[in-house]
């Protein structure tokens, strides 16, 4: 899906050679600290930023192609919403970009998952963080993309909620959505299928949560991660990727 | 290109400013109060009457001669005049309790003014000059070989008239400026928020074309500007009994067009801001050379020569130039110097909306 992709902004290297292939149906998670490129590369994907090299494929076409069909799902890392809109105008807004039909049952379908049916009316400045967020993430499952870009999707969100939020992540990759997920909680990068830990732009190490633990010899991804990114050539790249 | 997706985005800005109402009140009210200021201040005809101080120990004239002007000129209403000496009427200057000091030496006739309000040093010297006909015809001293002489001249005027305020004259290049002026500020702000709120990045990853979005804020802003344009055209006639002579249709028309510009102006120069506060500092940049160069305070035609080509690319010289044609001129649309107008305000919303496209930097993957 990427490979050998590298952007660099001014003098910093975002993405130095990254290589990351994601299979459909799966949930992948970016692991990395802050300033590690995660971002970037969902840009990347969702065809916002033009890599300075390397091949780019998501789902057979180019990115913007493949954007401007309708088959991808971003949630921005801060909910991108119209604060002086309500939900119900914010999500009718982003399904009639995306091409939705029966908007308005969808609208509900979607309101119910994220568990905000009742504040349908609401202006969205005056819901609190965890709700935008959950709007968020509305607004990009209405169009039930193929690809669901998650930029840090629960920063802000309460346990409970959060747990609720990878449930139906679970749900939709079972149905058939590839999900691309970053995030630096560790215990969230556990639910997911396959890793790619990333520092300076480069996978570090990619695997099962299981896989990477049993390479760095430790019993939790934190210490896991830690090992690796400390490793350095003791776990190359394509040792782990299976592409 | 997708109606419906253009269509999405013009009624996702109907709806914010529904819910802005403070930017609508700005939008329509806020001409309207400036508007109505102007007109106090410029609409009415009353003209000041200037203090007058007669020099009688310099009026060269014979004491006979002198004393029926004196008294004529006392008795004119133009001016107030009042029997002063010189250096008395000088000193009434200094205190500003007299505008002018007028005296007689040979047959040049002097008046000697305070000057230091170039607005209201215009108007005496006409209110005196008015007074002084007046006053020899009065006193009989016009044919009395005083060398006097008092020719009366009468004025036509191919345009305006006598009965037009300064309002009436600058009533067409106003309504252009406040049109251009607010509808510019609020697209350049409203896009500013679009692209720092992260919404412009979310919106990139839908389907939605960068001409789509550019198009659709058009269409939606241009609604609201001509909201605003009718507004201000039907308070500036039926309000302040603005006299025009041309079309109302026309004059719509021409705002219409220019409005399509500065809606494409601001997107674009939200592109070079990085915050309201910086977008707002554009408003001198974009907005004060177009007061003065653009024909709004001074006619083109008596700017320096090396300021009529930044004249030339300014839209509000083209409208203010159609604008005035039509409200004063009465000038139809299919005059060849209103179509070129509106063809060249046209052409520059063209190409500041593919100006604005550009901007939405969008690298393609």
């Amino acid at each position: 899906m990427a490979r050998e992709v590298r952007k660099r902004f001014g003098s910093v290297d975002a993405l130095a050679g990254l290589d990351v292939e994601i299979r459909a149906g799966e949930i992948y998670g970016l692991l990395g600290p802050n300033g590690s490129g995660k971002t970037t590369f969902i840009r990347c994907v969702a065809g916002l930023v033009r890599a300075d090299s390397g091949d780019i494929t998501v789902l057979g076409r180019r990115p913007r192609e493949t954007a401007a069909a309708g088959r991808v799902g971003y949630m921005t890392q801060a909910a991108a919403l119209y604060g002086d809109l309500s939900v119900e105008e914010n999500l009718d807004f982003f399904a009639r970009l995306e091409g939705v039909h029966d908007i308005d049952d969808r609208i509900d379908e979607v309101l119910r998952t994220i568990d905000l049916a009742d504040r349908k009316r609401s202006i969205v400045n005056t819901l609190s963080g965890g709700m935008r967020t959950r709007v968020s993430l509305a607004a990009a499952l209405l169009h039930a993309p193929d690809l669901l870009l998650l930029d840090e999707p629960t920063v802000g969100v309460d346990p409970v909620l959060r747990r609720e939020f990878w449930a139906h992540f679970r749900a939709l990759a079972s149905r058939g959505t590839t999900i691309l997920v970053s995030s630096h909680v560790m215990d969230e990068a556990s639910r997911c299928d396959r890793l790619g830990l990333i520092l300076a732009g480069r996978v570090l190490a990619e695997g099962t949560a299981a896989e990477l633990m049993r390479r760095a010899g430790t019993t939790d991804l934190e210490s896991a991660f830690l090992a690796l990114a400390a490793g350095g050539p003791a776990v190359e790249p394509s040792e782990a990727s299976p592409t | 290109m997708s109606l419906r997706r253009i269509a999405a985005v013009a009624e996702r800005i109907a709806l914010g400013f529904r819910r802005d109402r403070r930017s609508l009140g700005l939008l329509i009210v806020a001409p309207l109060v400036v508007l109505s200021l102007v007109g106090a201040v410029w609409g009415s005809t009353t003209d000041v009457v200037p203090t007058v101080a007669i020099a009688t120990d310099r009026i060269g004239l014979p004491p006979t001669f002198s004393g029926r002007l004196v008294d004529a000129l006392i008795d004119a209403t133009e001016i107030k005049a009042h029997r002063s000496t010189f250096d008395q009427g000088v000193q009434e200057l200094k205190d500003g309790t007299s505008d002018a000091v007028f005296w007689i030496d040979g047959v040049t006739l002097h008046l000697e003014i305070e000057g230091s309000d170039p607005l209201r040093s215009g108007g005496i010297g006409q209110a005196v000059q008015k007074a002084l006909v007046g006053a020899l015809t009065r006193s009989g001293l016009t044919n009395s070989g005083l060398g006097v002489a008092a020719p009366s001249v009468q004025i036509e005027q191919l345009y305006g008239g006598a009965d037009y305020t300064l309002l009436d004259y600058l009533a067409p290049v106003l309504v252009a400026f406040f049109a251009f002026f607010f509808i510019f500020l609020l697209s350049a702000v409203s896009f500013l928020r679009e692209r720092t709120s992260g919404t412009l990045e979310r919106l990139m990853a839908t389907p939605l074309a960068r001409a789509e979005l550019v198009i659709g804020y058009l269409a939606g802003f241009s609604f609201f500007a001509l909201v605003q344009a009718i507004v201000i055209i039907l308070f500036t006639v039926f309000v302040l009994r603005v006299q025009y002579r041309g079309n109302l249709a026309t004059i719509f028309l021409v705002e219409a067009v220019m409005v399509v510009g500065a809606v494409s102006l601001g997107l674009l120069v939200s592109a070079a801001a990085r915050n309201e506060l910086q977008a707002v500092q554009f408003v001198p940049i974009v907005l004060l050379p177009q007061v003065f160069l653009s024909g709004l305070l001074i006619p083109v035609s008596q700017l320096p020569d090396y300021l009529r080509p930044f004249s030339a690319i300014l839209p509000l010289t083209y409208a203010n130039e159609a604008l005035k044609a039509v409200m004063i001129k009465g000038f139809e649309l299919g005059d060849p110097l209103v179509l070129r107008d509106v063809g060249i305000l046209v052409a520059f919303g063209l190409v500041m909306a593919v100006g604005a496209v550009a901007s939405i930097r969008r690298e393609i993957a």
